[in-house]
């Protein structure tokens, strides 16, 4: 088996001195955890973890952003460390999305100063920008600067500089971000081509079905440890035999804090949806414990709108094993702290 | 296989590039032409005007700025000391805050992505930092000397540039160690005018070295901005050189234009490889 990507025993510290003229303690975060992985030459390898996991480390380590604290990691067969310079040669990167450019130039101009930089000589690259220019439809606004662009504009660009150096593997770090449906599921379309021509391709995403989709393996990684891998239906399979049931309605606290007491409750994720709850909750047996679950909803002055038992997901897998849906977590990045003073 | 191919031509070309783009996104900011050109006889034509004033008339000045001097061709001799002030100033900007415009725009993490030494791109910055110096310098100086009434071609115009070009290349060196330092500090902009403005005043911008105590004098010639001003003024108003003859000073200039890069960019390089080690070149 030929692997891509291979770390072993991969750590991360990341050391903070504290503010304060005197006595300036040192903090330490621990990124990452002993992380041991492969990923296979041709297989589309997803990275799945909520906000601060350490996956961006993990991939700014493999990509020689960012040196490990310990343990060894190589990629494309060269060491991150030792050969950063070959790594950097044999892989294309996506990761800062529509930050990656320069905005006072055009798209084109962008590509070709990129392609200078990867050391693609010029009539290839003048050729590769055509041809990118083609696959990815960017006609249209290619030559006017990339700061009269839009979000989604700049993504697609920014995907065409990580395919500048037709490289055999590709980072991709949540590369539909910023782009409506269309756009994304054309990248999408993409990536699976791109996979079918031979590149290894790694993908952070924060989107389940998109992961789902596309992904051949999947890691999910939570504080820093790699907590489950394998094949989509392998991961979902691990929880098939438990049973996922989804309620809807209006569930004050004290019904959440009694479900949670529950024996038969494993884990329980609550999303709030237009002023409703959205539950999924992992049971032992969905069809046993069902009826007491309803019972004690109602007891606690629960209204239910919609209760059903559901085939487990890549969110119940994340749930399972971190105790948090993945939107959940994006959501207490992007939205303040309600004050809890008042 | 990628299409890269790491080879001399191809590193070659890839600084060129860097210049290019450089040079590209400057023509893209309209005011740039106004700040090379027109600062430096702005920035010359305070001291100038204060002098006359206060010396009663052009001929006054003019004398009493010889008993100091050396020469009675003040509006040169200032006119010098400030396109070099700026030139100077910016040269070291241009090299040493490269980093914190990229980080800045965002795109100092894609730079570092690809497989190109940050030696090559650093020589395309400087080399960019550099023509656009030398093309300040000729400009603004040609430009001021006619709006004053002055003929600027006088003098050893060709020891001038070679002055001027040995000059600039120690400021590429401490353009690398204010790199590292903003790589470092992050915030440090203001710190970095302070030192841009402490080296304006001992490089004597607008008066001879001879006028501080001799402490300061000699840490003003620990300053290559220093030789390089007087230099200049030296090879185009016949006044003297600190060694007594032109080439001794230029192989003072020449020795820092080997030292000083060389010190900047291992310092500039070991600062990257520590904080690689830990949070990395893009956060700020």
């Amino acid at each position: 088996m030929e692997y891509v990507i291979r770390t072993e025993n991969l750590e991360k510290i990341y050391i903070s001195k504290g503010k304060g003229l005197f006595r300036r303690k040192k903090r330490e975060v621990h990124a990452l955890k002993g992380i041991d992985f492969q990923v296979k030459k041709g297989e589309i390898f997803g990275l799945l973890g909520p906000n601060g996991a350490g996956k961006t480390t993990l991939i700014k380590i493999l990509t020689t952003l960012l040196l490990p604290t310990s343990g060894r990691a190589r990629v494309n067969g060269y060491d991150v460390i030792k050969e950063e310079r070959k790594v950097r040669a044999s892989i294309g990167c996506m990761l800062m999305g529509e930050r990656g450019l320069y905005w006072k130039l055009t798209g084109r101009e962008n590509l070709e100063y990129f392609g200078a930089l990867y050391y693609v000589p010029k009539k290839r690259r003048r050729e590769r920008i055509e041809y990118l220019i083609e696959l990815l439809d960017l006609g249209d606004f290619i030559d006017r600067t990339v700061e009269t662009y839009s979000s989604g504009q700049k993504m697609i660009v920014s995907f065409a500089k990580a395919l500048i150096n037709d490289a055999p593997t590709l980072f991709l770090d949540e590369p539909t971000i910023a782009m409506d449906v269309h756009a994304a599921r054309k990248l999408r379309e993409i990536v699976k081509d791109l996979n079918k021509q031979g590149k290894t391709i790694i993908y952070t995403t924060h989107l389940m079905h998109e992961a789902d989709e596309l992904c051949d393996r999947i890691a999910i990684i939570d504080k820093g440890e790699i907590k489950a891998i394998g094949t989509p239906a392998e991961l979902k399979a691990s929880i098939r035999q438990e049973g996922i049931v989804r309620i809807e309605g209006i569930i004050p606290q004290k019904a959440l804090e009694a479900l949670r007491s529950m024996g038969s409750v494993e884990k329980l994720a609550v999303e709030e949806k237009g002023g409703k709850e959205h539950l999924r909750i992992i049971t032992a047996n969905s069809r046993s414990a069902l009826p007491e679950i309803i019972r004690v909803l109602v007891e606690n002055e629960s209204t239910l709108e919609y209760i059903s038992p559901e085939e487990p997901t890549l969110e119940d897998v994340f749930v399972k094993l971190t105790g948090r849906t993945l939107s959940e977590d994006t959501r207490e990045i992007n939205e303040p702290e309600p004050d809890k003073s008042r | 296989m990628s299409l890269s191919r790491i080879n001399p031509v191809n590193s070659l070309l890839l600084t060129l590039h860097v210049t290019k783009v450089r040079f590209r996104i400057l023509s893209r900011y309209k005011g740039w032409f106004a700040f090379d050109f027109i600062f430096p006889i702005v920035f010359a034509a305070l001291p100038i005007l204060i002098g006359v004033s206060v010396a009663g008339g052009p001929g006054n000045a003019a004398r009493a700025f010889k008993t100091n001097t050396g020469t009675s061709n003040y509006v040169i001799y200032l006119l010098i000391g400030s396109i070099v002030m700026m030139t100077v100033e910016t040269s070291m900007w241009l090299v040493g805050y490269w980093l914190r415009w990229e980080r800045e725009v965002g795109t100092i993490e894609s730079i570092y992505l690809t497989p190109a030494r940050r030696i090559q791109i650093l020589t395309g910055v400087s080399l960019y930092s550099g023509m656009r110096s030398i093309f300040t310098f000729v400009g603004s100086y040609t430009f001021g000397c006619l709006l004053f009434g002055i003929n600027p071609f006088q003098g050893e115009m060709l020891i001038a540039m070679l002055f001027l070009i040995a000059g600039l290349m120690p400021m590429w060196g401490i353009g690398f160690l204010y790199g590292a330092f903003i790589l470092k500090v992050r915030e440090a902009g203001s710190l970095i005018n302070i030192l841009g403005w402490g080296m304006a005043f001992l490089m004597g911008a607008y008066y001879p070295i001879t006028v501080f105590p001799v402490t300061i004098q000699y840490l003003a010639l620990a300053f290559p901005p220093t030789w390089m001003t007087n230099g200049i003024r030296s090879s185009l108003l016949h006044l003297s050189y600190f060694l007594g003859a032109w080439h001794w000073d230029l192989g003072v200039l020449v020795l820092y234009s080997i030292v000083m890069p060389l010190i900047g960019i291992w310092v500039f390089t070991a600062v990257e490889h520590r904080i690689k080690r830990n949070e990395g070149v893009g956060k700020f």
